[in-house]
């Protein structure tokens, strides 16, 4: 009998491995400023958690989020009064933490079974809007806007005090979510996501409870957003509300746009690619520009994002992954590709 | 023989410590100091981004021309951080690894700056005058305390200063806050809570949120609960609405405002409405007769930039790279970290060419100036009206 997940290619995951492994101690031959790459690594690292999970509910079953952000803040904050003040250690709470978040997104999520398109997106964006106020009305816990100072994380015993550290720890969370998240859409609960994506009618003509599938899509991406959350707030080690803007969401969006939505590897490689774009690339662009230009507004920064999604959408509407799946046919049909294909 | 072993010992041991103290400190070299600031450059306080490191430029390259502090330049590296705590992290770990700076300064806003200090605490790197006047900045409880020098006087202290002037001017008073809802607001409440329970009274308390720009509902809960004296925590657009739409209603209290609302714009934007207006300050004007303002006027006008320029918080870059300077000239010639945190420890009662009340820093102190002056708008033009108060 073929097993569940026969069709699906489990080969990568050692080489994942390795180059996950391998890549810091790369950096650290390279350059000596290999903290501040790892730094920014990490953020890829806990956004790609939580990419992955929007993926799911965008992606995946259609439902858009505007609120992402507020998840993450959710997570970061829970972990944080629960770990600091509450006195649970950090492993039980990477437990507690995104189960809590995701009993906010059956909430946010119940709205969802009702609407559907700009008017979900609105909701989710209020829902954002929502998050950061809760965290400045329960000032007894939060500390309201003035921010909040969290703990290394603690495991088994084993502080996480610096980022080298906290990378294997982020990194170890980022290859199972890709992993697990793989499967299981590959599984019964992918499959019914994919259908009321595609058609709601459709997929409840064939069986699908749309009811317990769609609040089983919002439940386990804001898991995932919590468990992002947990990563964050005890890796970067200081919290506030100016963390967590609706542009964080919104830049969660084209994450998932950029990668190719609806298959993991995309919000995957959109993550990392926007991360690096965002905290590498055009600072050195701004740098570079600035030897020939005087820029003393530097607002490139939109410019550019808004021109990455633009192009993507209209020339790429797969992403990233979109590409490389191209790229891969085009190297299995090598030499007989047929040229309209590929234009 | 004896003498010859002594000789080669003492020679080792002069060796070992030459070494020792020679051990190069990161972004300092026989000519060049290097220093690492972090301003908004196209986040929400983008026209502050420009003008504070431009005033401080004034005094680094007005002290680079004198020769420099021990024959060193200043150099200052800026990075944009757009007040988002996590980019200011990932700023500052660019400037200390790749750039190698030799300490933080200037870095603009509470949350970026409450974001730094793990970052401070790993590199044991200083963080000179952050450009924020939270109480927290130079609160002793919060981690990596002593890698940070405050300049400004708190916003709660200002808060507190502002509610007792309120009932020194009239016994009988009743005050009002109007606070914005984030870090800068929980600041303010701290310092009303205070001077709450010193005066046995309760100040009424009606809260906006960052970038409203309709006060009615606020303005009008004053007006009906009968406050006299109206203190705005706001920045710049908040105190001019604010006083308008008081105006509008017949509503007439003495106007108080935290050192942000000091900006002459509010001056102008205000305009008749805006007479009157009384607004704290923890440092002398930038047109004011102290020496360093008019240093600072002078070497403005030799550099030519566009006068729009000049205000509040060019002067606020100016006088903050003179506590840097004044700093790294104590440090003395052998400069290290450590040896810059000894030397601003070492600062007391020291008032920047007449700009501050006495900035003071000790081992346990990091906190500068606890004082400000009130500066009533009277004709259109900004005056101090007092002296330090405490």
């Amino acid at each position: 009998m073929k097993s569940r997940y026969a069709d699906e290619n489990l080969s990568w995951i050692a080489p994942l491995v390795l180059l996950v492994i391998a890549i810091p101690f790369l950096i650290r031959g390279v350059t000596f400023s290999y903290k501040y790459y790892l730094y920014v690594l990490n953020i890829a690292g806990i956004y790609t958690i939580l990419a992955v999970g929007l993926d799911i509910l965008s992606g995946y079953t259609g439902l858009i989020s505007l609120g992402h952000a507020g998840f993450l803040a959710i997570g970061a904050y829970t972990s944080a009064v629960l770990v600091d003040q509450a006195g649970v250690p950090f492993g039980l709470s990477l437990i507690i933490t995104p189960i809590i978040t995701g009993l906010f997104g059956l909430v946010v999520g119940f709205p969802a079974l009702r609407i559907s398109g700009m008017y979900l997106g609105l909701t989710t964006m209020g829902f954002g809007f929502i998050a950061r106020r809760l965290i400045i009305a329960l000032r007894a816990w939060t500390e309201g806007s003035a921010g909040l100072e969290v703990s290394n994380p603690v495991l088994f015993g084993f502080e996480f005090a610096n980022d080298w550290t906290n990378y294997f720890l982020i990194f170890t969370f980022v290859v199972a979510v890709i992993v697990v998240a793989r499967r299981v859409m590959n599984s019964k609960i992918g499959r019914a996501f994919m259908a009321i994506r595609d058609s709601e009618r459709a997929a409840e003509a064939a069986g699908v409870n749309l009811t317990r599938y769609k609040l089983l899509a919002f439940f386990m991406s804001a898991v995932l957003a919590g468990l992002a959350g947990v990563l964050f707030a005890h890796t970067m080690r200081f919290i506030s509300t100016d963390h967590f803007d609706i542009l964080l969401s919104i830049y969660f969006i084209i994450m998932i746009l950029v990668g190719g939505a609806g298959s993991i590897y995309g919000a995957v490689l959109g993550s990392v690619f926007i991360v690096l774009l965002d905290f590498l690339l055009i600072p050195a662009f701004k740098d570079w520009m600035a030897l020939f230009v005087a820029i003393e507004v530097a607002d490139i920064q939109s410019l550019i994002f808004g021109l990455i999604m633009f192009l993507f959408i209209i020339f790429q509407p797969m992403g990233l992954y979109g590409v490389w799946l191209k790229i891969r046919i085009y190297w299995k049909l090598f030499p007989f590709n047929p040229k309209k294909r590929f234009t | 023989m004896k003498i010859r072993n002594f000789l080669l010992l003492t020679f080792l041991v002069a060796l070992f410590l030459g070494c020792a103290g020679r051990e190069p400190t990161p972004g300092v070299t026989d000519s060049e100091i290097l220093i690492g600031n972090i301003q908004d450059l196209s986040g929400p306080m983008k026209e502050l981004g420009m003008a504070l490191p431009h005033g401080s430029n004034l005094y680094f390259n007005y002290i680079n021309g004198k020769g420099g502090i021990h024959g060193r330049k200043i150099k200052m590296v800026i990075e944009d951080h757009q007040y988002n705590p996590q980019k200011a992290v990932a700023s500052a770990k660019k400037l200390v690894e790749q750039d190698q700076v030799f300490c933080f300064y200037q870095v603009i806003g509470t949350s970026p700056c409450e974001a730094l200090r793990p970052t401070l605490e790993e590199y044991k790197i200083p963080l000179i005058a952050p450009a924020t006047q939270s109480g927290t900045m130079s609160d002793r409880s919060r981690r990596g305390w002593e890698y940070i020098f405050h300049t400004d006087t708190g916003y709660d202290k200002q808060a507190n200063i502002l509610v007792d002037y309120a009932y020194e001017q009239n016994g009988d008073a009743k005050v009002g806050v109007i606070y914005q809802d984030d870090d800068y607001g929980a600041n303010v409440l701290k310092g009303i809570a205070e001077a709450e329970k010193r005066h046995g009274v309760t100040v009424q308390k009606e809260a906006y949120q960052r970038g409203a720009t309709d006060f009615a509902g606020q303005v009008m809960n004053l007006l009906k609960g009968g406050a006299t004296h109206v203190i705005i925590g706001g920045v710049v657009r908040e105190p001019i609405i604010v006083m308008k739409t008081a105006a509008a209603m017949s509503y007439a209290p003495q106007f108080l405002g935290i050192s942000p609302t000091m900006d002459h714009r509010v001056v102008l934007g205000a305009g008749k409405e805006g007479e009157g207006f009384i607004a704290a300050n923890f440092a002398q004007l930038y047109n004011s007769d102290v020496e360093g303002a008019k240093l600072y006027r002078e070497l403005f006008e030799n550099s030519g930039t566009d006068p729009k320029v000049m205000g509040m918080y060019n002067f606020y870059g100016f006088m903050t790279a003179m506590v840097l300077v004044e700093g790294l000239e104590r440090a003395g010639k052998r400069l290290t970290r450590a040896g810059l945190i000894r030397a601003m420890e070492g600062i007391k009662d020291w008032d920047g060419k007449g700009v501050f009340p006495g900035i003071s820093y000790g081992p346990s102190d990091r906190a500068g100036t606890e004082s400000v002056v009130l500066v009533a708008t009277r004709g259109g033009i900004q005056q101090i009206i007092s002296d330090w108060i405490e």
